[in-house]
């Protein structure tokens, strides 16, 4: 097992040459017991953290700008400082309800490491002053459970979590929570909900956030586990260190996950602001360029929600800010690459299906639009479309989203992209999420959705009326 | 003097209208209170905003650029500009509109809400002409019953919340709620548990569309044939209902949204009571003894029809017997409870000012004394569940009796910054909302109060340990006290209740709100419907004089009660009797005087709806109208009085009560002056202390009712009101270590009369059951199902046990009323408490 | 005036005097009915037997004369007497009453209720005149019964959907001349007229 190859023990984990911020310990083949651990360098981090006063250490992360891994990118040293002041007990919350189509970096580190978010998420609770963390983890990643479980257990018996951590002031109960399996639970208002017990629905944020009502009605920080993953190394090497990697607004490193019509797909440790997608999907080190013989289509460059690129967006850095500019996310990390064998047509029903199976029901929009939707694109591939069926889902995603969606420039066509994010008229977006294939799918490969409903197989009876 | 802050007063412009919010106001509200309707599904006033449906969509600037928001969830904050008429708007209300109609199945010809159906309307007013829906709909069984009295159509459902919202949120019985993901998620209850909750009828009311329906009302009538009066529901509360009928039948029955009572909801026992004013075995025609042809002479032993001028005629004759025989004391007057005021002064007029009895009650030894009930400083129910006030509660189950008080208290407890402290023998339906379950024994609560009050709480009282007594009295301390007092069990004598009541007037800050059983048992005790007193709150000896100069007459002494009268009925001093929609077989605690004591009397004359076990006594039968067939004025427990309407006539020949009672005068040759219920509120409103300045205008006109006494000195000129004065406190019976001391409540479905004549409730009155703590059925070896013999010092009875962890140690408790065992066979009335031992068999 | 004047005008008399007569001998002998006439109404079957009516009273509802009165039922589940929940329990229409404008049969959602060109009906009861639903109802073979007091003629009893709409459903203008509803109405079926529109393809 050398450099740069996928390892055998970490399915799906390809070992590039590149610093290493969380996957550090994934060569070693029991990288998840705390045993590796600690001859590795674990809870160090934790160590150093207790010898600061919390003050400094959120100052250290604040420095060090790391940003949010769940979607947003919001900066996680500046959510902390959000909770209302005087208000108690304060909760910090994990999501590792990893479930974005495409995304499968958070169950790797779930799995091969589990005592690193262990220790970020005790640096956390240290730094705000917790002592009482939820570890939500999705219901279908039943390895990533047991191995957390599994840490869990030894961290307690170590001393290590619990009361009076290493000897310290510090008590901090982790507690694992097991989801019953709902994309919408990826959403931090709707974990909250189904971690008090009742069912996932998201709440409305505004004009309350979770910082400032979150679980059972008292501050809440919701972090991702990629997020609380860096803390460690943050802590041992600081955040100037930190920051020598990547660009000047997204330091440090980021996962990838990149599925599709790649060579080499697999999860990349990559340098977060500085490569490009170009060098992800062709480098020698990443995924090594498309399957022999076809060229790209199209890719999305974050996720299930995200608008998709297309070939002329390669070159834009893996960083949020100018993908969002070019009309798309890099949502969760996860890029799925298709090449010119994909019908458009069906790669759009397929993400749309995905959203209407998994909305919540909550708000109208998104419940009865996404499976409309659904039904109108099953209907355009299987030849049954009607010639006002394009427009049509142009109008239904208009009324889940209005106003221009987020998409990606269209030269050839003279089209500028929409800036992300899209409008919604509901409460979260996975609603809007179910219109980024649409948009994106319609607005470059119309001729596809036109073709499939002339050269329909069945002609419909003609409607009664006029 | 200072100038008004403008700090809870924020402008927001809407359609480009500068209006003025409330601070924290909902847009949605602070639009519609200024004129501008913006649709809605989900919203409702009295439950918490989920923006589930997105149909309040308008486009707000908020100071970061125009968008689209919910108005139901969106505060309104200064400056912000709405504009509910813009495209944007338009387009966000057309798309969610055909969002929830591509899968209703639009049955509306067959839906019990067409005609009447927010969807339909808004659909019109801002919906799509027509669906791009060219796919199959949606499809599940239709319709499913979800509890005895409702049914739910998954089809038609738009998936508001508001059903689910108000099971778990207002009533607390969360047990429907949404069930799978996207376009397939629907409401149901759990797998085989029925949404049985007694307030399962305010869900079909609330429904935005016809996906829950109520059985009673299903397929009856259409919106458009109903004819609708807001009236009051003559229950304690006095709950604003909006009665509906149509061909003469009253078909439907809606709580209306009075701030001061019941907030829009109703329990299903009232809602529903509406079966049986249509059912065939109503009283429609006089009845009186005959023989077996029909014939009504004197002698015969069947009932039989017969013409008003007889009936009439029979029942003066016999008042005219008993008055040469033995005077007016040889006369008596049970029960009026239910009637409207205006009746029940009516009758206390025929009793007292011209047949010249004090014998008149309308309690049947299951209330409080009108001289203690009358004579209490009262709150009304806004202010005693205020934030920051505190409520005792020494009343029956509000759950099972008072449902919609029941919800008021609920509410306060969850939202609200009140502290509820419960001295009741059991603990109620509120459960673990109440702040401390002080749960005294029965006959003891008087010395538990006592020991709350004085703070000497440092050893166990009446079964209520030290700490519970400290942090009752912490839950009190400097804080307004509302007592909520009745009769939690009739095996207690009201002796010790009303030491109780004499202990909290001590409290530096406190009133009460007197919460006796039967619909207007206010407006009887305020109307001298009681021995010792006269109509206004006042009593013989005081306003004697006045009522002698009105109405000509005035007994000089106080009368009998109702256990007095059946007595003298027994030793034959008290000849003729008057049942005023009493029922005594059925109801008086002590089923077996009332029986000797009916049998007794040479002539019982009876006003009723229905022929109960005690009218079927009877010798006289004048048949009564029934709620919505008559007007008036109800009185509630605060004394807030309101308008009753008329909606539909009277079946048969049947009368009102007060025109009864006129009829009856005028037999008697005595003209009691009173033509109309104007006229006798007219006359109540000039004589009696306590409803000075209350004129039948103002009644009508008060939306939320008008609460007597009025604050103006009107009545200044009158005799004075009773006031409260301590009795002798009550001795406290020692413990029985063997025995189990009986508490006898009611349950909301029972065989009451009502209940038993309406289809869809009669079947969910339960077996009488004796429940125990789990600890007292393990020592007596009782199991869950095990019939026992309950032996008091008077009978024993059997039926089957229930261990129940609410009831408290060394107490047993049957509710009266139910079929299987009649508990009233076990109460010893001249006791003041029953104790009962428990056997298995 | 002169005397020219009369004759002038006696001229006009004598000269209908030989032209074809309008006149017939009613009611021995009957003019054939307008396509338009609205006569005595029947209740409608499908033809599985099941009743079509289903007590949703928006006939009553709509009837300008208050001539008729529906109440609806559930619809037994083991014998149901027309598709769905809801059947027409009573339905009962009083010809006193009754100013035949037909808006019953536009209101109608399932066409239960068409009308015929019936008009000779002489009842000489009050009871007659209020049509039950035992009577409205068409027999098993989609013809209206005839009462005892009805003039029916041969044939006539196949004209049960002589009616047309007034007003395009959903005010829809365009939907003006054209057929709006399935063909099994009742017994017998017309085309729909034209010329209301005033289009070009009138």
């Amino acid at each position: 097992m050398g450099v740069n190859s996928y390892l055998a023990h970490a399915p799906g984990y390809v070992d590039n040459e590149g610093p290493k911020i969380v996957t550090g310990r994934f060569v070693h083949e029991d990288s998840h017991t705390l045993a590796r651990s600690l001859a590795t360098g674990g809870y160090d981090g934790l160590k150093r953290a207790l010898e600061q006063s919390p003050t400094s250490i959120h100052d250290i992360v604040r420095d060090a700008t790391l940003l949010g891994r769940g979607g947003a990118g919001f900066p996680a040293g500046v959510k902390w400082g959000f909770c209302p002041p005087g208000v108690w007990p304060r909760y910090l919350v994990v999501n590792g309800d990893e479930s974005e189509p495409g995304t499968y970096k958070d169950r790797l580190l779930m799995q091969r490491d589990p005592h690193q978010l262990i220790e970020g998420s005790l640096i956390a609770c240290y730094a705000l002053g917790l002592s009482q963390c939820f570890l939500y983890v999705r219901g279908e990643m039943a390895l990533a459970q047991e191995r957390i479980a599994i840490a869990l257990n030894e961290a307690y018996d170590a001393g290590l979590v619990g009361t009076n951590i290493l000897g310290t002031d510090l008590s901090v109960d982790i507690v694992l929570h097991w989801g019953a399996g709902a994309y919408i639970v990826g959403e931090e208002t709707a974990l909250i909900e189904s971690l008090e017990g009742n069912r996932g629905m998201p709440r409305l944020k505004p004009p309350f956030f979770p910082a400032a009502i979150g679980l059972y009605g008292k501050p809440t920080i919701v972090n991702n586990v990629e997020t609380l993953a860096n803390l460690p190394w943050i802590i041992n090497n600081g955040a100037a260190a930190y920051k020598a990697f990547g660009s000047e607004t997204s330091p440090g490193t980021r996962m990838f996950a990149v599925s599709g019509h790649v060579k080499r797909p697999g999860v990349y440790e990559v340098e977060h602001g500085t490569t490009t997608f170009r060098e992800l999907l062709y480098g020698d080190n990443y995924c090594q360029g498309i399957r022999a013989g076809h060229e790209l289509k199209m890719f999305i460059p974050g996720g299930g929600s995200a608008p998709w690129f297309f070939p002329e967006q390669l070159d834009l850095p893996l960083e949020a800010r100018p993908v969002g500019a070019a009309g798309s996310m890099l949502g969760s990390g996860a890029i799925v690459v298709m090449d010119e064998t994909t019908d458009a047509v069906k790669a759009c029903l397929r993400v749309v299906r995905f959203f209407a199976r998994e909305s919540c029901g909550k708000c109208t929009p998104c419940r009865e639009g996404t499976s409309w939707e659904e039904t109108i694109l099953q209907r355009i591939h299987d030849g049954l479309g009607r010639p006002g069926d394009i427009d049509m889902l142009l109008d239904i995603a208009d009324n889940i989203s209005p106003g221009p969606y987020p998409t990606a420039a269209d030269e050839a066509n003279g089209l500028d992209a929409v800036p992300f994010p899209p409008k919604q008229t509901t409460i979260c977006p996975l609603g809007p999420s179910s219109v980024a294939p649409i948009t994106s799918a319609i607005r470059r490969f119309r001729h596809e959705f036109e073709a499939k409903i002339t050269a329909r197989e069945l002609i419909p009876v003609e409607a009664t009326g006029p | 003097m200072t100038a008004p802050t403008d700090a809870d007063v924020v402008p927001v412009t809407v359609n480009g209208v500068e209006v003025e919010a409330n601070a924290g106001e909902l847009l949605i509200d602070a639009c519609e209170r200024n004129g501008v309707y913006i649709p809605r599904f989900c919203h409702h006033p009295r439950m918490k905003p989920v923006g589930m449906c997105r149909m309040c969509l308008v486009e707000v600037d908020a100071g970061r650029g125009a968008s689209l928001q919910p108005s139901c969830m969106l505060p309104c904050t200064p400056g912000m500009i709405v504009d509910t008429e813009s495209d944007l708007t338009k387009k966000a209300q057309d798309g969610v509109l055909e969002f929830l109609l591509i899968n209703h199945p639009l049955d509306c010809p067959v839906c019990d809400k067409g005609g009447e159906c927010p969807l339909q309307d808004q659909t019109m007013a801002y919906g799509p002409g027509e669906s791009r829906f060219v796919e199959e709909k949606r499809h599940y069984e239709k319709p499913i019953p979800i509890s005895d009295t409702v049914y739910l159509d998954r089809e038609r459902c738009i998936l508001c919340d508001r059903c689910t919202r108000f099971a778990s949120e207002v009533a607390g019985d969360p047990l429907i709620h949404f069930q799978d993901r996207g376009s397939q998620t629907q409401v149901n209850t759990f797998p085989d548990e029925p949404f049985a909750s007694y307030f399962s009828g305010n869900t079909v009311q609330i429904c935005p569309v016809g996906a829950l329906t109520a059985k009673p009302y299903r397929f009856k009538a259409r919106p458009w044939d109903l004819e609708e009066v807001d009236s009051t529901f003559p229950n304690p509360m006095g709950d604003r209902v909006n009665v509906q009928s149509s061909r003469d039948r009253v078909l439907r029955i809606q709580g209306v949204d009075s701030d001061a009572t019941n907030w829009g909801w109703l329990t299903d026992r009232d809602r529903f009571s509406f079966e049986a004013l249509s059912h065939d075995q109503r009283l429609v025609t006089p009845l009186v003894r005959g023989d077996s042809l029909g014939n009504a002479t004197d002698d015969g032993d069947e009932l039989v029809a017969t013409s008003w001028a007889v009936a009439v005629e029979r029942a003066a004759s016999a008042i005219t017997a008993s008055l040469e025989a033995g005077g007016a004391e040889s006369i008596g007057v049970i029960g009026g409870a239910n009637l409207t005021t205006e009746a029940q002064y009516v009758w206390a007029k025929l009793a007292k000012g011209v047949i010249g009895t004090d014998n008149v009650d309308a309690q049947l030894g299951d209330g409080l004394p009108a001289q203690v009930v009358t004579a209490l400083p009262r709150n009304t129910i806004s202010d005693a569940m205020a934030p920051g006030s505190a409520v005792v509660l020494l009343v029956d189950d509000p759950k099972e009796q008072f449902g919609t008080l029941f919800l008021r208290l609920r509410h306060a407890a969850v939202e609200g910054d009140i502290t509820i402290v419960e001295l009741s023998p059991i603990a109620s339906g509120l459960g673990s909302l109440v702040t401390v379950g002080a749960h005294a024994r029965p006959g003891d609560v008087g010395a538990v109060a006592r020991a709350i009050v004085d703070g000497r709480t440092d050893v166990e009282v009446g079964g209520v340990e030290p700490a519970e007594l400290q942090a009752a009295a912490a839950a009190l301390a400097a804080r307004a006290v509302t007592v909520i007092v009745g009769r939690p069990s009739v095996a207690e004598q009201a002796g010790p209740i009303i030491d109780a009541i004499a202990a909290f007037t001590e409290l530096e800050s406190v009133s009460f709100l007197p919460l006796l059983r039967r619909g207007n048992i206010s407006g009887a005790l305020d109307m001298g419907l009681t021995p010792g007193m006269l109509p206004g709150r006042t009593t013989l000896a005081e306003g004697g004089e006045w009522y002698r100069a009105a109405w000509g007459t005035v007994p000089a002494d106080s009368g009998l009660d109702t256990a007095g009268m059946l007595e003298a009925a027994v030793d034959g001093s008290l000849t003729t009797l008057v049942l005023l929609g009493a029922d005594p077989l059925a109801d008086f605690p002590d089923a077996d005087l009332a029986s000797r004591g009916l049998a007794a009397c040479r002539t019982v004359i009876a006003v009723d709806i229905f022929a109960s076990s005690s009218v079927a006594n009877a010798d006289v039968v004048l048949p009564a109208a029934g709620f919505a067939e008559g007007a008036g004025t109800h009185t509630n427990l605060e004394g807030r009085l309101s308008p009753l309407m008329q909606k539909v006539n009277p079946p048969g020949t049947a009368r009102a009560d007060w025109l009864i009672a006129a009829e009856l005068a005028w037999a008697l040759r005595a003209d009691l002056g009173i033509e109309s219920p104007e006229s006798a509120w007219a006359e109540i409103e000039r004589l009696a202390p306590s409803h000075a300045g209350a004129t039948v205008e103002q009644v009508r006109a008060a939306h939320d009712g008008l609460v007597i006494p009025r604050p103006d000195d009107a009545g200044a000129d009158r005799p004075a009101m009773v006031s409260f004065s301590a009795p002798v406190p009550t001795e406290i019976v020692p413990v029985d270590g063997y025995a189990l001391r009986l508490v006898a409540d009611r349950r909301l479905y029972d065989q009451g009369t009502i209940v038993q004549h309406c289809a869809s409730m009669a079947h969910q009155s339960d077996l009488a059951r004796i429940s125990m703590h789990p600890l007292d059925a393990a020592a007596l070896g009782v199991r869950d199902g095990d019939l026992v013999r309950v032996t008091s010092a008077r009978a024993s009875i059997e039926l089957p046990a229930r261990p129940d962890r609410c009831v408290p140690r060394g107490r047993a408790v049957i509710p009266l009323n139910r079929a299987g065992a009649d508990v009233r066979a076990l109460i010893d009335l001249a006791t003041v408490v029953t104790d009962v031992r428990v056997a298995t068999l | 005036m002169g005397l020219l004047d009369s004759v002038r005008g006696f001229g006009l008399t004598f000269g209908k005097l030989f032209d074809e007569r309008v006149t017939t001998e009613y009611p021995a002998e009957k003019r054939e009915k307008s396509e338009r006439l609205h006569g005595r109404h029947v209740l409608n079957r499908y033809e599985d037997g099941m009743e079509k009516c289903i007590g949703c009273e928006l006939c009553a509802g709509v009837c300008p004369a208050n001539c008729i009165y529906v109440r609806g039922q559930d619809n037994p589940a083991d014998d149901p007497v027309s598709p769905g929940e809801r059947f027409g329990f009573v339905y009962e229409i009083n010809y006193l009453r009754c100013i035949h404008c037909d808006l019953c049969v536009e209101a109608c959602p399932t066409e239960a209720i068409t009308e015929s060109k019936l008009f000779e009906f002489s009842f000489t009861s009050r009871d007659d005149a209020i049509y039950t639903k035992d009577e409205l109802l068409v027999g098993d073979d989609g013809k209206p019964q005839q009462l005892p007091w009805e003039d029916w003629r041969d044939g006539e009893d196949q004209h049960t959907s002589a009616w047309m709409r007034a007003t395009a459903p959903s005010g829809d203008a365009s939907y003006e001349g054209r057929v709006a509803w399935a063909g099994e109405l009742g017994y017998g079926t017309r085309d729909p007229e034209v010329g209301q529109s005033g289009g070009d393809g009138d």
